[in-house]
């Protein structure tokens, strides 16, 4: 690969699919599905997560404190708006680590809080203040940052190093930007100050997870992701993609058991009542099945011919569907896991009957229906003799 | 480092401004969409989707491949016949053969499809370079013997060592193909890579290049996108993304990102958008997910206290377009994440009235049944826990509401 990331390093991952996940439309977890979803991220090996918001109610706070009790092995955060009367529900909670989020951007400021600049450095480090005095580490978030203008954002981010910050997150909150602008955004904001940049990124255009990738470029080191992509509107970066692009595309392998994320992914669909679409990049069921002659026959010959990684790595399993598109020598290596073996002639009359059988049915066939086809085939055929 | 430097300089001109007018989408759910394992459509519907492609305005419909015959090839030129606007394009192998059920069709444009990486030639095709170049030369000089705009296919593209891909490239464009479409097969580029490789060959060959994208690590938009950065004038796309696999380039997306990111307007008639998607979904058997860009039901719906009660003041907040632009509708919900200005704005929109106080109180019953019943609830709920609320007292409703 030509174009090298400076630095090769590790990545951090803060999974929020128990907070900006559960607070997509519609979307509610029960406190037993909050903590399983815990365990199974624990289990998984992400090194941190957000398990909600302390400020919601008195429910919201059971469940914190019995995910906090449950002694995860990943860093445990809760999320926050800027604002000093929060802290205390934090603290409630019993949490170690906070998200304090406030918008930077000059349209945010005006119709959201209706106030300046100024009011908006005074509220952060007032937060800042009092969870520092509460004892809390913290990370700060920037609200629609990509909105933002940049000398305004720098302050922003020199007031979370200076108190002491984690790092400073940058929200593209409405998906403004591409990768190439991301990386330029990013890449600037690092040469100015030199300090730990995590970037939350919506998937409006369907640039969630390349914007991510584009950002560990410019050298933010650390990625926000939801299972599945669960988040308010189109969603946010799908942990699976981020963890899979990072290990196949940018060679930086976090050593994640993997092999767990289609399990992740089916227990989070169920919960949020959000299926996963069979054709979901990493995890859907359809990404390791061939139907088609070409890449039936493709993967059947070699299974680098169309697949990068193997199923097995992502809890999947590989599927060879006979349809309208197939070929003979997907008929062929079908039946021969039936342990029958056909002759080319064979295989041609069966294909041409399984195809026109599926085009009627408006769907691929099952393995029963072929052996089906091959019976009527057979009969047909004594029936000539 | 270099690294960073060179992808400074991707990244910077990158953002160069783009020709909206060289642009052209050749949509493929009619043949790469269909060949989505376990989706077949009926010849009817393919009729219907092709029109529904024209009246949109695509610039090219990717309408099938005629070699495989019987209903296919009746449907294909079916298509061809209808007289529609944009061109249409049936999908070949580098064989004479496929060529001739082509023209039987009546397309004016062909794809001629080989694979240029030595994983595909080794493995797949068990033959040499010489011997795809030779393909490549005979079958595009016999499609253009019969004046068919020809777009040879770089199957596995992003796999292929770059030289041996322009020399495929150059024996394209000398036997007089129109453009070359650059397949990243397996999803497997990110945007600088497709940017850096796609440009390589524009610069290097002169040919037009046509981006074919898979989203396998979640990036064919991305990568889509960085193809026209770098040049290439043709987008090969499928509504909702349907293809193989994680699927394609989805039409929505592209045609969003290029108007709201890029300032560049395909003039596609995107208000059309939401029926369409629905009509492939139906077809292919492929629901449309809630949280689906740019067309997915959910986009509009707010519950969440800030999201909502700011996109009411000012829908510039969260939205870069608004719900009328792709058919879809804004609509407030009320659920766990639900706030007391959220609910004051529900009930108004409901025809009821409450004061602050009362509204904080609604707003505690409301969370409690969504965390209960583990979902938002329904406008006839919210009635119901209004009403009873005021201890089944009507008069809270406002005299003027269309409802009383």
């Amino acid at each position: 690969m030509i174009t090298e990331r400076k630095d090769k390093g590790y990545i951090n991952i803060i999974d929020t699919t128990l907070r900006n996940g559960e607070q997509t439309a519609g979307v509610v977890f029960s406190k037993h599905e909050k903590i399983r979803i815990a365990k199974l991220l624990d289990e998984v090996g992400i090194p941190e997560i957000e398990i909600g918001t302390p400020s919601l109610g008195p429910a919201e706070r059971e469940i914190i404190k019995e995910i906090i009790a449950s002694k995860p092995n990943c860093k445990l955060f809760t999320y926050c708006e800027a604002d000093p009367a929060n802290i205390a529900y934090a603290v409630e909670c019993g949490i170690k680590n906070i998200i304090i989020n406030i918008s930077t951007s000059d349209l945010h400021l005006k119709v959201k809080y209706g106030k300046t600049r100024t009011w908006a450095l005074n509220q952060l480090r007032e937060t800042i203040s009092e969870a520092k005095s509460n004892g809390l580490d913290f990370i700060v978030s920037a609200e629609d940052a990509t909105r933002t203008d940049l000398e305004f954002l720098l302050k922003m981010i020199n007031i979370a190093q200076k108190k002491g910050a984690y790092r400073f997150r940058i929200c593209d909150t409405v998906s403004r930007l591409d990768p190439f602008r991301t990386f330029l955004y990013i890449n600037t904001i690092l040469n100015t100050i030199a300090f730990p940049i995590e970037v939350y990124n919506h998937n409006d255009f369907g640039m969630a997870t390349a914007n991510a990738m584009a950002a560990v470029r410019a050298g933010a080191s650390s990625l926000v992701t939801s299972v599945n992509g669960l988040g308010e509107g189109t969603g946010n970066a799908a942990l699976e993609e981020i963890v899979m692009a990072l290990k196949y595309l940018e060679e930086v392998d976090l050593g994640m058991a993997t092999s767990k994320f289609r399990e992740l992914s089916e227990y989070v669909a169920k919960a949020s009542a959000r299926a996963i679409p069979v054709c979901k990049a990493i995890v859907g069921t359809n990404v390791f099945a061939h139907e088609s002659g070409i890449h039936a026959d493709g993967v059947l010959k070699n299974p680098r011919n169309y697949e990068v990684f193997e199923p097995g790595e992502v809890g999947l399993t590989r599927q060879i569907v006979v349809g309208k598109h197939s070929g003979s020598h997907t008929i062929l290596h079908k039946f021969k896991e039936f342990e029958i073996d056909l002759t080319d002639k064979e295989a041609n009359d069966i294909l041409a009957m399984a195809r026109s059988m599926s085009v009627d049915l408006k769907r691929p066939l099952f393995d029963k229906e072929l052996m089906y086809i091959y019976k009527d085939y057979q009969e047909n055929k004594q029936m000539e003799v | 480092m270099r690294g960073l430097e060179v992808l400074t300089e991707f990244s910077k001109k990158a953002g160069a401004k783009l020709e909206p007018k060289k642009i052209k989408i050749d949509d493929t759910t009619l043949r790469d969409g269909e060949q989505t394992a376990g989706v077949v459509f009926a010849n009817d519907e393919k009729i219907h989707i092709a029109r529904m492609l024209d009246k949109i305005g695509v610039h090219q419909i990717e309408a099938g491949i005629p070699a495989m015959g019987g209903d296919e090839k009746d449907a294909i030129k079916a298509i061809a016949s209808l007289n529609l606007n944009c061109s249409i394009l049936g999908w070949n192998r580098a064989v004479r053969s496929d060529i001739d059920d082509s023209i039987e069709c009546g397309v004016d444009a062909v794809a001629i499809s080989i694979s240029s990486s030595d994983i595909h030639i080794e493995h797949k095709l068990r033959k040499s370079r010489e011997w795809v170049l030779d393909s490549v030369k005979t079958s595009v000089d016999y499609a253009k013997g019969y004046n068919l705009y020809v777009s040879v296919n770089a199957e596995d593209a992003s796999r292929s060592d770059m030289e041996f891909l322009l020399q495929f490239a150059r024996t394209a464009k000398e036997m007089g193909a129109d453009r070359l479409r650059y397949c990243d097969t397996l999803g497997i580029l990110d945007p600088f890579e497709t940017f850096m490789r796609v440009k390589t060959i524009i610069d290097i060959i002169g040919i037009d290049v046509e981006m074919h994208t898979h989203n396998d690590f979640g990036m064919a938009i991305a990568n889509a996108i960085a193809g026209v950065k770098a040049g290439a004038t043709y987008i090969n796309t499928t509504i909702n993304g349907l293809g193989e696999r994680a699927g394609n380039a989805s039409f929505e997306e592209f045609v969003m990102a290029l108007k709201h990111l890029e300032n560049v307007d395909l003039g596609i008639d995107t208000h059309l958008f939401r029926e369409i998607s629905e009509y492939v979904a139906t077809a292919s058997g492929r629901f449309i997910p809630a949280w689906k860009p740019i067309v997915g039901a959910n986009l509009f719906l707010y519950e969440s206290e800030i999201r909502a009660t700011n996109v009411m003041k000012d829908s510039s907040t969260f939205e870069l377009f608004g719900p009328e632009d792709v058919g879809l509708e804004r609509k407030i919900i009320l659920g766990k994440y639900s706030g007391v200005n959220t609910v004051l704005s529900k009930l108004n929109l409901l025809g009821y009235k409450a004061t602050p106080k009362e509204a904080e109180e609604i707003a505690d019953i409301i969370r409690a049944k969504s965390i209960a019943m583990k979902r938002s609830l329904y406008d006839s709920e919210i009635a119901e826990t209004y009403v009873s609320f005021k201890g089944g007292d009507k008069h809270g409703k406002k005299q003027n509401s269309k409802e009383v």
